[in-house]
C-alpha cells in the first residue's frame, strides 16, 4: 500500500511540474516523472502474483508476472525518445527566442509580430 | 528568485492536483485479483518456445517481437528528429556553452582559476568540464562499454538483453566522448560512425526478421527451431543488434547534444 501512495505521489509531483512550472526544461523532466511513476506502477502491479524475478533457472518457481515488465521496456524507450525530442525542440526554441521561461518566450514573440 | 503572484496561482494548482489525485487514486490503489494465466503459460512454455532463461527477453524478442520491430523504428524516428532539429538550427550546442553568459566564471576570470580546470586553450572547447572528469571518464569509459556488451549478450540467461546493454553502451559513448584528455579520439564518438552503426543495425534487424520466411516460418519466426530444441541463438542475435542499434542511436544523439559533432 505504502508504494502505491509514493508512486502517486511522484507522478503528482511530476505532474505539478508540468503544471506550475515556467521553465520548460522544468516541464520536459515532470513528463519524464510521471513516465517513471507509470513504469513504476506496472512492475508493482506484475509482482502482485508470485515472488521471484521472472528467470528460470533451476528451482524457481512462482515467478512474478514478466508481461508487465516486457510492456514497460517499451515503454521506458519511448518515453526516453520523447525526452531526447523534447530538449531538441526546447533548444530550438531556446536558439529562437532567447529564453526557457515561457512567460518570456510569449512576450517575445509577441513583440516581434 | 522572484516568484510574482504566488498566491493567486497556487490556488487553482492545488485544485487540479486533488482533482488528479482523485481521479488516480482508484487507479493506483486498486487490488483487483492478478490473473496468472499467462504468467503460468509462460513459466512452462516459455524456455521451450524461445530458448530464453529470462522470461523477459522471450517475450519481448519471442512472442511479441513485431513490437520491438516497432519500438526500434520509433527510436530511429526519435534520433532522426532530433539530430535534424539539432543541425537544422546551426552551429550546435559548443557555441551555446561559449557565449559569455554561459561560461562567464571560466573563461572571463584571469586571476582565480579552479585547480581542476583545464588549460587556457582548451577552455573554450571544454567549458564546463575539468581535469577530475575528463580522466575519470576516459578510463571509465572502456570498462562501461565492456559491461553494456556483457548485458546485452547475456540478456537470455540473466536480468537484462538488448535495451538494456544498449543504453549502458550508450553511456559508455559518452563517457568516452567527455574524456578526451590526450586528445585520443576514438572513432565512437564521432557522430557519423555512430549512425552508420545504426543504420547497418537496422538493416541486419530486418534481415534477421524475415529471415524465417524463408525456412516456412512466419515473419519474424525462430529459423534456428527447425534444428534444435533450443533456439536460443536468435534470441542472442536479436539482443546483440538490438543493443547496437540502442546503443549508437542514443550514443548518436547524446554526442550531438555534447556539441561534439564537427
Amino acid at each position: 500500500m505504502i508504494e502505491r501512495i509514493l508512486i502517486l505521489l511522484l507522478f503528482l509531483v511530476g505532474f505539478s511540474g508540468i503544471l506550475a512550472r515556467k521553465n520548460i526544461i522544468k516541464k520536459i523532466f515532470g513528463l519524464t516523472l510521471i513516465n517513471s511513476a507509470a513504469v513504476l506502477l506496472f512492475v508493482v502491479e506484475g509482482s502482485r502474483v508470485g515472488s521471484q524475478a521472472p528467470i528460470m533457472e533451476q528451482g524457481i518457481s512462482q515467478v512474478v508476472d514478466p508481461i508487465p515488465q516486457a510492456l514497460m521496456l517499451t515503454a521506458i524507450v519511448i518515453g526516453v525518445c520523447v525526452t531526447a525530442l523534447a530538449l531538441a525542440l526546447a533548444f530550438r526554441l531556446y536558439q529562437a527566442a532567447g529564453s526557457f521561461d515561457i512567460d518570456e518566450i510569449r512576450r517575445r514573440v509577441h513583440d516581434e509580430s | 528568485m522572484k516568484r510574482p503572484s504566488v498566491t493567486s496561482s497556487a490556488i487553482p494548482l492545488i485544485t487540479a492536483m486533488i482533482a488528479v489525485a482523485a481521479v488516480l487514486l482508484p487507479i493506483f490503489l486498486a487490488d483487483t485479483p492478478w490473473p496468472v494465466g499467462a504468467r503460468d503459460y509462460l513459466q512452462e512454455n516459455g524456455f521451450g518456445d524461445s530458448g530464453a532463461i529470462n522470461l523477459v527477453s522471450a517475450i519481448y524478442l519471442g512472442y511479441r517481437a513485431f513490437d520491438t520491430l516497432g519500438e526500434t523504428i520509433v527510436l530511429l524516428v526519435a534520433v532522426g528528429g532530433t539530430i535534424g532539429i539539432l543541425t537544422r538550427s546551426g552551429a550546435i550546442l559548443a557555441e551555446g556553452y561559449t557565449n559569455p553568459d554561459t561560461v562567464a566564471g571560466i573563461d572571463s576570470s584571469e586571476e582565480e582559476i579552479p585547480s581542476f580546470s583545464l588549460a587556457r586553450e582548451k577552455r573554450k572547447s571544454h567549458a564546463l568540464r575539468t581535469h577530475l572528469l575528463e580522466v575519470v571518464t576516459a578510463i571509465l569509459g572502456p570498462i562501461v562499454l565492456l559491461f553494456g556488451f556483457y548485458v546485452m549478450l547475456y540478456g537470455h540467461l540473466s536480468p537484462g538483453g538488448g535495451f538494456q546493454g544498449g543504453v549502458v553502451v550508450a553511456s559508455g559513448i559518452v563517457f568516452l566522448g567527455l574524456g578526451n584528455r590526450m586528445e585520443s579520439s576514438t572513432k565512437l564518438t564521432q557522430a557519423a560512425v555512430l549512425g552508420r552503426i545504426e543504420a547497418a543495425a537496422f538493416l541486419l534487424l530486418i534481415l534477421a526478421s524475415i529471415s524465417g520466411i524463408l525456412l516456412g516460418k512466419g515473419f519474424f519466426g525462430n529459423p534456428l527451431s527447425r534444428f534444435t530444441a533450443v533456439p536460443e541463438g536468435f534470441i542472442i542475435m536479436l539482443n546483440a543488434i538490438i543493443g547496437l542499434k540502442v546503443g549508437a542511436g542514443i550514443g548518436f544523439m547524446c554526442i550531438a547534444i555534447l556539441g561534439r559533432e564537427r
